[in-house]
């Protein structure tokens, strides 16, 4: 299977998004709030474990996530490190400029940990995975998006970069079907 | 075969008091059951608790307390200011659980309400509001039928 890489690429097509420790400023200690919500809930308090049904929404300052399933680790205290989405899952992230990516997928799971010292966050989309944003769409079979280090992983993938560069940064948000001309890599 | 005979006549003679005794027992543990299951009044700060098992019997599982109980039909109890708290083996709360009233069942450990509930960890951050629920204490499961809202709190992230 190949796989290869999309740092660059990434980069280039600005489709990397900036890591969450990029955007906070040093001196802003208020909490970060984040919130589920869903039709229905179910929390295993031996297993530790929550399952959203119906309707779920996740909001945070920079990340929305909607899906029909949601199962994550509850923890003590402190973050949910682990979190699997399913069916229609849809992310809409927002960058530091104010640049929106949009992903789409069966299913996306978040991973957060630290080991030795290094923060390991990703979320990996399966599913007929898609990241888009103003300048390009990529697809492939997993992606997967590495917070911490700020880069895509993709295998088995596929580019379409956009050829309209010059629409305003707010042109740029609107739903890429309308607004930009898309073709395939050469 | 004589022997045989006289117990057999001797037996009617001891059976009539035991099954006397037998009866009335049961008639008063019949009368007893009815009395537990007819709501008679109500009883403030009602508690429950559950402990770990060895080597930690001593320490507190889970304490389930109401402001006011009042017994229900088959043996339900009807808690108003319900509070569940659920505590480490060290004694830290884990989770916290309010709601306005709820029906705790001690035969089956459950408890149920078609109103609001607030459930809450050990260190507050994160917190779970909802409305219809149903706890089953002897697994520890919760179920939220409506409206789940989940919100977490976690600290901002500095700049590397």
């Amino acid at each position: 299977m190949k796989k290869i890489y999309f740092i660059a690429i990434a980069a280039l097509c600005g489709l990397s998004v900036r890591a969450q420790t990029n955007l906070i400023a040093p001196t802003n200690s208020a909490p970060r709030v984040t919130h589920i919500d869903s039709d229905s809930a179910d929390f295993d308090m031996n297993a530790r474990t929550a399952i959203y049904r119906g309707n779920v929404r996740v909001s945070d300052p920079d990340m929305k996530l909607t899906c029909v399933r949601l199962v994550a680790d509850l923890p003590q205290s402190g973050r949910m490190n682990h979190i699997v989405a399913e069916t229609n899952v849809v992310i809409d992230y927002t960058d530091a400029k104010g640049q929106t990516t949009h992903a789409t997928g069966d299913k996306a799971v978040y991973n957060y940990a630290v080991e030795n010292g290094a923060t390991n966050e990703t979320v990996t989309l399966t599913g007929n995975a898609k990241v888009e944003n103003a300048q390009g769409c990529l697809t492939g079979e997993p992606i997967t998006w590495n917070r911490a280090a700020d880069h895509l992983t993709a295998t088995n993938p596929k580019m379409i970069y956009r050829q309209n560069l010059n629409s305003t940064p707010a042109e740029t948000n609107l739903p890429t079907a309308n607004t930009n001309q898309m073709s395939e890599p050469k | 075969m004589v022997g045989s005979a006289r117990c057999a006549d001797r037996t009617p003679q001891r059976g009539i008091p035991t099954f006397l005794i037998v009866t009335a027992v049961l008639f008063l543990f019949a009368m007893k059951i009815f009395a537990q299951q007819t709501p008679t009044g109500h009883a403030t700060d009602f508690t429950s608790v559950e402990y770990y098992t060895a080597p930690n019997q001593m320490r507190m599982k889970s304490r389930l307390s109401g402001a006011e109980a009042q017994p229900m039909e088959g043996g339900s109890l009807l808690i108003k200011q319900l509070k569940l708290e659920m505590f480490a083996t060290n004694g830290t709360p884990q989770v916290i659980v309010n709601a306005p009233e709820c029906v705790y069942n001690s035969a089956n450990g459950t408890a149920n309400s078609s109103g609001k509930l607030l459930l809450q960890n050990g260190d507050g951050k994160i917190r779970i509001e909802g409305e219809g629920f149903l706890w089953r204490q002897t697994d520890e499961f919760l179920t939220i039928s409506n409206s789940v809202r989940t919100t977490i709190e976690s600290d901002q992230k500095m700049a590397p």
